[in-house]
């Protein structure tokens, strides 16, 4: 059987906004993932553009962080077979006003209000996913994951708990 | 004890009692046909406004009761929208005289005529206290509000009345004809005009705040981005406070402005009688017909000489919109613009669904769309478009004749064509009654109308 892989999501302040949207993406995320670990934070600039430093020659870089710190972000450690790819595919384009024509039942394009407004973000390899893990959760020990967390959430048995917005092992 | 009670009843006997019948004919009197009164419909006033909404309903953003499929289990998360995809009426503005209307994303406000308190009703998406502060429970604030409700704002004197309204991503603004502007809802930017403070709540948030005089001037119109706020005094200056990270707000920074400042660069002597924004782009209008533009232009929306993707100061469109005429209404959407002239000619730039063919393309000039398609023929050769409004992805044209004509990516329905599909050219909404205004957000989209009778 095929190792889960780990991935980050994180839904962006004008989505966590927006009651409607908020619920339509919770449940796409409860229903194609298992969802390891669920925060709710308020970033700082400072944080945020630790966090975005790759993109720090590009034009949008100021706008990027701005948006970010504009409000309550959700992050969710998601976990598939396929995360990294999947949860890509589901949002969809990084440009909703190209997505949106592109594929309009994609989250960005079903949610998303501007390029950088776009719903969610989404680590775009392995490496970075681990990276992104790292910076958000700290104390979330990779050690831990594949050692033996991996495979009780691979083979459960496991519940969803609403409470935490997270799966849980069964008890 | 029933039987007994039967048994009762029936001790009279049914021949006592009888009724005097008459067959006598009524002799008809012409006189009394005169005094009768006379039935006919109710003509109505030309005061009388209908407002038809259509697009996601669940939000509550129409206000009207959508019937919604019931809750399973104990948190269910719902991925089955309620859409409005033709126009309906508002039942709400049947009952009160609602003056203005405007749409943000996911809510609704409208302004009522009233001398007293309540002037302004809003319904809708509450995450930032963009409609007031509304707790049934005390201490728990409501998200959504699903029917319209009053907007408690500290009015100075009941005689006010409003005369502006509009709605951002997450912010209000409420023009009042001597009281300034009233703000309320998320300042993350600085779109409510007031100091940004970090990490402030805005959830059931009960502060608003007000907007006297800009320069010594009285503020005679508003307009709102999704998170920038554009006001236009007396003398036709533009002032600007919110998010600068595209150069929306035109103050030749990037920053965000906490206070409204006045916008930069080639409007600074210009009489601008109104301002155009939905997204992130700003296009202005001055007393000669003439087009300013500023804000994000990653799709051409304001093109510069040096292919600049951000312009942070207002640039004259003059040569850009040369040969057009006299510009008479404009409008700007997510990656696109739309302007119509004076003759009534719609012309359209940017990136998108523009109404020019079934494929979404980038037109760097503007192109004009072929008149027949918003009803001028043989037949109707005095059809023109007098007023355009612009979503995030569609766009609306209103004729001289009260048809309104939409096009673009009909998300969650915004189009009112009766169905979800995208539209590549202007058609015409079947609304029963002449359209006056239209206003378009994010995912809805609101027409004042009056009666035809």
């Amino acid at each position: 059987m095929q190792k889960l892989q780990l991935s980050l999501a994180i839904i962006k302040p004008h989505a966590v906004k927006n009651p409607v949207a908020l619920s339509y993406i919770r449940n796409v995320i409860k229903n194609s993932f298992i969802v390891v670990k669920t925060r709710r934070i308020c970033l700082e600039k400072e944080t945020a553009e630790d966090f975005y430093k790759e993109h720090i020659q590009k034009f949008f870089f100021n706008r990027l962080i701005t948006f970010m710190t504009s409000g309550s972000i959700d992050l969710h450690i998601i976990s598939h077979t396929n995360a990294v790819k999947l949860w890509r595919k589901m949002l969809g384009p990084t440009k909703v006003y190209k997505a949106q024509f592109e594929e309009p039942n994609c989250l960005r394009g079903m949610f998303g209000i501007s390029d950088t407004r776009n719903v969610a973000h989404g680590s775009d390899s392995v490496t970075s996913a681990e990276r992104e893990i790292k910076f958000f959760f700290p104390e979330f020990s990779f050690y831990d994951w594949h050692t033996h967390d991996e495979i009780t959430y691979r083979k459960g048995p496991i519940i969803f708990n609403h409470h935490l917005f997270q799966h849980v092992r069964k008890l | 004890m029933n039987a007994i009670k039967l048994f009762v009843q029936r001790r009279y006997p049914s021949f006592l009692v009888y009724r005097t019948a008459t067959t006598k004919k009524k002799i008809h009197d012409p006189r009394e046909e005169e005094k009768l009164p006379i039935f006919q419909y109710p003509v109505s006033k030309s005061s009388d406004r209908r407002v038809y909404v259509w697009g996601l309903a669940e939000t509550g953003a129409l206000g009207i009761h959508m019937p919604r499929s019931k809750k399973t289990g104990k948190k269910s998360y719902r991925n089955n929208f309620t859409f409005v995809t033709y126009p309906k009426r508002s039942s709400f503005c049947e009952r009160f005289d609602v003056t203005k209307i405007a749409c943000g994303y996911g809510f609704t406000v409208a302004a009522v005529k009233t001398s007293e308190q309540h002037k302004v009703f809003g319904t809708g998406i509450n995450t930032d206290s963009q409609i007031g502060y509304h707790a049934p429970r005390i201490g728990k604030p409501l998200e959504m509000l699903l029917s319209p409700a009053p907007i408690y704002i500290p009015y100075n004197s009941l005689e006010t009345k409003i005369t502006g309204l509009a709605a951002g991503r997450a912010h209000t603004l409420i023009l009042t004809d001597n009281e300034g502007v009233y703000t309320l809802g998320n300042n993350a930017y600085g779109q409510c005009g007031r100091k940004i403070n970090a990490n402030e709540e805005y959830r059931g948030s009960m502060a608003s705040h007000n907007i006297k005089r800009l320069g010594k001037e009285k503020i005679i119109d508003i307009c709102c981005g999704q998170d920038h706020s554009l006001f236009i005094t007396e003398s036709g200056k533009v002032y600007s406070c919110g998010w600068g990270a595209d150069g929306q707000t035109g103050l030749g920074t990037y920053e965000n402005q906490g206070f409204p400042a006045a916008v930069k660069g080639d409007i600074t002597s210009e009489k601008i009688v109104k301002v155009a924004s939905t997204a992130d782009c700003v296009l202005a209008l001055n007393d000669k017909g003439e087009l300013f533009g500023w804000g994000n232009s990653e799709y051409g929306q304001v093109p510069m000489a040096t292919n600049q993707q951000q312009v942070n100061m207002s640039y004259a469109l003059v040569k850009f919109t040369k040969g057009l005429g006299k510009i008479v209404d404009v409008a700007a959407g997510g990656s696109f613009c739309l302007i119509c002239n004076e003759h009534g000619d719609a012309f359209v730039w940017g990136f998108g669904l523009l109404g020019l063919g079934p494929n979404v393309q980038h037109a760097k000039e503007p192109k004009q769309i072929p008149t027949p398609l918003f009803g001028r023929n043989e037949f109707n050769p005095e059809q023109m478009v007098t007023n355009v409004a612009c979503g995030i992805g569609h766009l609306a044209a209103v004729t001289n004749n009260g048809d309104l004509y939409m096009w673009g990516r009909n998300r969650h329905g915004c189009l009112g064509l009766g169905h979800g599909k995208d539209q590549h050219f202007p058609l015409k909404i079947s609304i029963g009654a002449h359209v006056l205004s239209v206003d378009c957000s994010v995912d809805h989209t609101i027409a004042m109308c009056q009666p035809f009778t």
